[in-house]
């Protein structure tokens, strides 16, 4: 059907741009990653959420569950364009989560490589499954996305895991072993902390469910190659819908070629099938076939616009059944409880849009999570029901909302968190503070403590207390200092639930009534109270 | 510098001091220091690098303190993330003018450290202590973020409600540790002084120490003893303290107050604030336990205006 068009020489070139562009891309992703943190200055100098605005899928189901055009998402406009004039390289060439697949290619050996694609129709199935319920205003599209696993599993598990590693060995070397040692790993462990690991050590819920989204893909590798790319991945089925609009693409095998197949053999995405027919919906442009084809037959080709066949692989039936069953799970949803009652425990960063607009832009990215610097916000199992699952909530035992952060909306790739300035997010309520009168240990056991009033960040203080005189339980009059809570102040940080000096639960705790996203979720008003404040700063 | 052998061997030394009884460890203060009555020097004065020199100077001079080739812990008030001018940390060029004179001193290292109570790195960067170590370019400063492997758990011999707590290894092999607080209001303990800024020197769960803090701030002064301490008053927190916020707070006093013995320092800015000294209960539990003086009267005040 047609020769080469450029000499092989050329194609072994391309296929170690390639290799180098992966290796690059992978790097970048996760330079940006490291930098999706504090680092001296209020604002975060670079786009490090650049991966999640420029994903089509997450761009296109947040855009149609918030209908609204997202600008922050507009550059992923780009890898559209790209996609129409090159096909699917961004799977080849750029994907970190596609790059990682492959470097583990050494490691999981697998017996199928040849055979055809297992579910050659799901991932298009799913694609479709998450733009309806997009279109119903119910974003999906973060549980499937790669990119939306990957830095899950990045920051609530193998990062911080990293650290506890490093901190155990080196602790270990500290404690145990002898100062020639030392010479060595100390340094060692100081560069690491200033480059590499996080700052901190910090605590994840779903650490463990985050993990296994990300080893069950790698370890499908061991089944078939690319499995999750090309079985699952509907940001890869709706670039390889793109692609097969578009005008390059690779071509080449026919019957008459020979029957060798080494091309559909080694393809890592079965793109190939029997005929040596090459699936523009699923080459990746990854080049391997054009270097090693002994015919030198298969080349990179210009095509008018719409003359690769078929449209959607997916039947009728199967089309049908999946809007069908896509479409019910709203209507459903709608009618739990929490519909009606929300659930107080679930406190949302400052800056969150109110709940049913959160839910549809946020993507479970988990960036607000991993810049936290408090270690305050967390992925939510199902407190705010199965669509929140990852999605970010304040979890004030162990972590606050720092006073003077407006981190979480700065990194937010879709606004479902705005960006705050600082004296937005002074006045912002996310929450209120409440006493356990009953655990709380001025009230309930005459003895002194405050640590809350102490920590309490707000310049015209949310805790204070009263002095009163208490009888303690061996009957003597004991001064002391009572905390209450002033309800125009507090703006629900939680820095006093996670300081309270009690062990377990906390005798002061925030809860999201009164958070200013709600305005039918305001508290009572005080009408002795004063309703301004926060002084000049 | 501190090595582990080195360390490891005070420590021995100081367990085996600590088994002879009555020994010098804690028996505070000695019969000499006693009569000799303590020396406190209190500066006011607008130029805040002038103040320190000479508070420093009045009582003896940093020489005294600090012996060449010795290493040194300057442990100011970091432990809020608020800038300098709202008085919740200590000021920059106090410790900025502390440190130099370390280093004139002929100082082998002098490290800089807080256990913060808000995030550590905000802390030290909107405190002014990041700038100012940049700007001091010398080697043989180091601010350091708390590394946990460093706290260790130290017995409390003299202790009276504390028995032993996890400590900041440096401030106890340090040959000399530099307590740079800033004076300022405090909900439960009404003011804090120096005897408070060792709760940025150890580590557990601080929270616990506020019921009886006064007797457990004591106790750990058995242990944790500042070989000078320097009170940066230039301006101090009247209320909301003690992290403030607001300005209206803040009260520009431009007094620094230096002494070798931390229950005097304490005694004397508790006058800033128009209180006494026996209303801090803090201080009245460190002099009980014989840590220092707190009798306005027999402490010996130079009072210099600049």
């Amino acid at each position: 059907m047609s020769t080469p068009v450029v000499p092989i020489q050329r194609y072994r070139w391309l296929r170690r741009a390639r290799v180098v562009m992966q290796l690059g891309c992978l790097l970048l992703f996760l330079w940006l990653f490291s930098k999706t943190d504090y680092d001296g200055s209020d604002t975060i100098d670079y786009a490090v959420n650049l991966l999640f605005r420029i994903d089509p899928l997450l761009a296109l189901c947040t855009m149609l569950a918030a209908r609204a055009f997202i600008l922050l998402m507009a550059p992923a406009l780009v890898v559209v364009g790209l996609s129409l004039l090159f096909g699917r390289f961004f799977c080849g060439w750029i994907c970190p989560l596609g790059s990682l697949l492959d470097g583990t290619q050494s490691l999981l050996k697998n017996s199928r490589s040849g055979h055809p694609t297992l579910f050659p129709s799901l991932a298009a199935t799913i694609l479709l499954a998450v733009l309806v319920a997009a279109a119903l205003q119910l974003p999906l599209a973060g549980y499937v996305d790669p990119f939306s696993i990957l830095v899950r599993a990045l920051a609530q598990a193998v990062y911080p895991a990293l650290h506890n590693l490093a901190e155990w060995f080196f602790t270990f070397t500290y404690q145990q072993a002898p100062p020639w040692v030392n010479a060595l790993t100390e340094p060692l462990y100081a560069f690491l902390k200033a480059h590499v690991l996080p700052f901190q050590r910090k605590y994840f819920d779903l650490a463990l469910l985050s993990m296994a989204v990300l080893l069950a893909i790698v370890s499908a590798e061991a089944v078939q190659r690319r499995f999750f790319c090309r079985n699952l991945c509907p940001l890869g089925a709706l670039l390889g819908w793109f692609a097969r609009l578009g005008v390059t693409g690779v071509a080449g095998g026919t019957e008459a070629c020979g029957s060798c197949r080494l091309c559909s053999r080694i393809c890592r995405m079965g793109a190939i099938d029997e005929q040596r027919h090459i699936n523009p919906n699923s080459c990746i442009l990854c080049m391997d076939c054009l270097v090693q084809c002994p015919r030198q037959v298969i080349g990179l080709q210009m095509q008018a616009p719409g003359r690769r066949g078929a449209g959607l692989s997916l039947s009728r039936r199967r089309f049908i059944g999946t809007v069908l069953l896509a479409g019910a799970l709203p209507p459903v949803l709608g009618v739990r409880r929490l519909t009606a009652a929300p659930n107080p425990e679930l406190i949302r960063p400052p800056g969150a849009l109110a709940e049913d607009a959160f839910l549809q832009r946020c993507v479970r990215c988990a960036e607000c999570i991993q810049v936290c610097i408090g270690n305050g916000l967390q992925p939510s199992l199902l407190e705010g029901g199965v669509e929140g699952l990852f999605a970010p909530r304040l979890v004030a035992r162990t972590g606050y909302c720092e006073f003077n952060c407006t981190l979480c909306g700065q990194v937010c790739p879709t606004g479902a968190i705005r960006v705050l300035s600082l004296e937005e997010k002074h006045r912002s309520k996310i929450g209120h503070a409440w006493f356990d009168k009953d655990r709380c240990l001025p009230y309930a056991k005459g003895v002194p403590c405050i640590v809350c009033e102490e920590h309490c960040p707000t310049p015209d203080k949310a805790i204070r207390f009263r002095e009163v005189v208490v009888v303690d339980d061996s009957g003597r009059d004991v001064p002391l200092h009572q905390p209450y809570i002033v309800d125009a102040f507090c703006i629900g940080c939680g820095i006093c639930e996670t300081k309270c000096p009690l062990p377990g639960r906390a005798a002061i705790f925030v809860t999201s009534d009164g958070e200013d996203r709600h305005p039918d979720r305001r508290l009572p008003a005080n009408p002795g109270g004063s309703s301004s404040g926060y002084g000049g700063y | 510098m501190i090595n582990r052998r080195r360390f490891t061997r005070r420590l021995v030394y100081a367990a085996a001091g600590m088994m002879v009884p009555f020994s010098p460890v804690f028996v505070r203060p000695s019969p000499a220091a006693a009569q000799k009555p303590p020396e406190l020097a209190v500066v006011s004065g607008p130029d805040y690098p002038a103040l320190v020199r000479e508070a420093l100077r009045l009582i003896g001079g940093m020489e005294r303190f600090v012996r060449p080739g010795k290493s040194v812990v300057v442990k100011p008030n970091i432990a809020w993330d608020r800038p300098p001018e709202l008085a919740a940390t200590t000021h920059p060029q106090v410790v900025g003018t502390v440190v130099e004179l370390v280093l004139a001193a002929g100082a082998k290292q002098v490290t800089i450290f807080d256990h913060t109570c808000n995030e550590p790195r905000r802390c030290y960067v909107n405190s002014g202590m990041t700038e100012l170590i940049e700007t001091l370019r010398d080697r043989r400063v180091r601010l350091e973020h708390i590394d946990r492997r460093k706290f260790v758990r130290t017995s409390i011999p003299a202790g009276r409600s504390l028995r032993e707590w996890e400590i900041y290894q440096d401030i106890l092999t340090a040959d000399c540790h530099i307590n740079v607080p800033i004076a300022k209001h405090h909900g439960l303990s009404r003011l804090t002084l120096g005897l408070k800024n060792v709760m940025g020197a150890i580590g557990g769960n601080r929270g616990r120490l506020h019921h009886g803090l006064a007797q457990n701030l004591a106790d750990l002064a058995t242990v944790i003893k500042p070989t000078v301490t320097l009170i940066d008053a230039t301006r101090i927190l009247m209320d909301n303290g003690p992290q403030g916020g607001r300005l209206e707070d803040v009260r520009r006093t431009d007094t620094v107050i230096a002494s070798a013995d931390p229950v005097a320092a304490d005694a004397v800015a508790t006058t800033l604030f128009g209180l006494r000294p026996e209303d801090i209960e803090t201080t009245v539990a460190a002099a009980r336990m014989g840590l220092g003086e707190m009798d306005m009267s027999r402490i010996t005040v130079r009072e210099h205006r600049l």
